[in-house]
């Protein structure tokens, strides 16, 4: 190996020079942070050569990765990808036979996997009744409302839809003779791209009926026309598609199901 | 490793990346077919990258459906003619990765700097995806020029993802030398780099076939 290429190496660790010849390795590498890091990455977005120094030696350090073991996932990695796919793909076109199916069978990956117990959707059960009866309310629900008393007579209906393969769950509640429903997505966010529309499907197999575009990460209100009310029943199938933002568009037809639950007298 | 042995991997290897390479191609046209192929075939090689960086199971799965999804969404940045797509790939896992540990609530891999515990490597697959015997050898090579220090912690930060100040931790030594320590490194690791690159004959060595 050459040694021609001699430098008097400075003592100092900060000389300008010494630092730009080697900045961009050190962002390839990882081993800046904090201001550092964010000027590297305002620069790589600004200066080609920069970018160009860095993807240089992106390619020199990858090989080094052959020495790493290979390992295998679990299966349920690609389930939640292939999730992702289906907001994607196939957007606004006829939903064929072949692609309902691949749709069902992830519908079934994801519900075989559901193992939340009667208890726990009655505890939720309790916090929502005590939410709901407080009355209409246009804005979200506060979390801390006391307990209120139910009315038996009206047994409530709820739902609850678990979301892929996360812990997470859609809890759809209705009390009978209200024309409102209280959609819970706590915990979900939202991705910029896509809203998710709840629809139940009426049992004499009349069209699905929108029941509104879910707000992720709060619980909310949704009014019910006459017509919707009427349809809530015990074992009601509720299902979620995925749509663009604002929910599916009036010339188009509904975007894919990525979740389905069943009202249920509770 | 003998010959025979030898030519059938590379073989396998060359017609390996080239599948892989058309699945890229179909992906950024927006097939997304083409993403359960190429899913399949790097996985391994991907969830071992992950799972050594980031020292945790669970945080390396979601890592790596992060690596997949934001490939899906971003295929078309891809460029078929720059890098081998292994290469890319790689690479792209190794920042996402990254990306997860510094959010501060992965335990950042308290696995020793030398060695981490070999995996069982459960697929032969995952040998025929190699990024690229040759340039291997030579980063290997060029390494090997540094002093012992740069070498240990340049591979530290390259392997488990540490940053200088994590490293400076470690070798309790202040931020300053540490900088120092690597800088120097990374200036002669260009050098030698830098000089394979013109050098017209080829450098020396063996390729090392796997």
């Amino acid at each position: 190996m050459s040694d021609d290429i001699q430098m008097i190496p400075p003592k100092d660790p900060e000389d300008p020079v010494m630092r730009e010849r080697v900045i961009a390795a050190e962002y390839s590498l990882g081993l800046l942070e904090d201001e550092e890091l964010l000027t590297a990455r305002e620069r790589e977005a600004t200066d080609a050569d920069f970018a160009a120094r860095r993807e240089w030696w992106d390619d020199w350090f990858v090989p080094l990765s052959d020495d790493v073991s290979g390992a295998q996932p679990g299966d349920h990695v690609w389930n939640v990808i292939a999730a992702h796919l289906d907001g994607r793909a196939d957007a606004g076109a006829e939903a064929g036979a072949g692609a309902d199916n691949v749709v069902l069978l992830d519908m079934e990956r994801r519900v075989t996997r559901w193992k939340w117990t009667a208890a726990i959707t009655s505890a939720a059960a309790a916090v929502a009744l005590a939410l709901f009866a407080f009355g209409p309310n246009s804005t979200p629900v506060s979390q801390d409302a006391p307990a209120l008393a139910v009315n038996e007579a009206a047994a409530p209906l709820m739902a609850s839809i678990p979301i892929g393969e996360t812990p997470l769950r859609l809890g759809v509640t209705f009390l009978p003779g209200s024309d409102e429903i209280l959609v819970s997505a706590a915990g979900l966010t939202a991705d910029g791209v896509h809203d998710h529309e709840l629809w139940l499907v009426p049992e004499d197999g009349s069209a699905a009926q929108s029941l509104g575009v879910v707000v992720p990460g709060e619980e909310r209100r949704l009014n019910l026309s006459d017509s919707v009310a009427a349809n809530m029943g015990d074992g009601v199938k509720l299902v979620l598609t995925r749509e663009p933002l604002g929910g599916k568009p009036e010339d188009q037809d509904a975007g894919p199901v990525v979740a389905e639950g069943a009202l249920q007298q509770v | 490793m003998d010959d025979m042995s030898g030519s059938g991997i590379k073989r396998a290897s060359d017609e390996a990346r080239e599948e892989l390479r058309a699945a890229m191609v179909r992906l950024a046209e927006g097939d997304s077919a083409a993403l359960e192929q190429i899913y399949s075939a790097t996985r391994v090689k991907l969830f071992g990258i992950c799972l050594r960086i980031l020292g945790d199971r669970k945080e390396a799965e979601d890592a790596l459906q992060d690596v997949y999804i934001n490939l899906w969404q971003r295929a078309d940045r891809y460029d078929p003619q720059r890098a081998s797509p292994i290469s890319w790939l790689a690479t792209f896992a190794r920042n996402r990765a990254i990306d997860r540990l510094r959010t501060g609530k992965v335990r950042g891999g308290a696995v020793p700097v030398e060695e981490a515990a070999p995996l069982p490597d459960e697929t032969p697959l995952a040998d025929i995806l190699l990024i690229d015997a040759e340039r291997d050898a030579q980063i290997h090579t060029c390494l090997k020029t540094l002093d012992d220090k740069a070498q240990t912690y340049i591979r530290a930060a390259f392997f488990e993802g540490r940053t200088y100040a994590q490293l400076a931790e470690t070798a309790d030594v202040p931020l300053g030398t540490m900088k120092s320590w690597i800088r120097r490194g990374l200036m002669r690791l260009r050098a030698c780099l830098e000089a394979s690159e013109v050098d017209a004959n080829g450098n020396g060595g063996a390729r090392h076939e796997r």
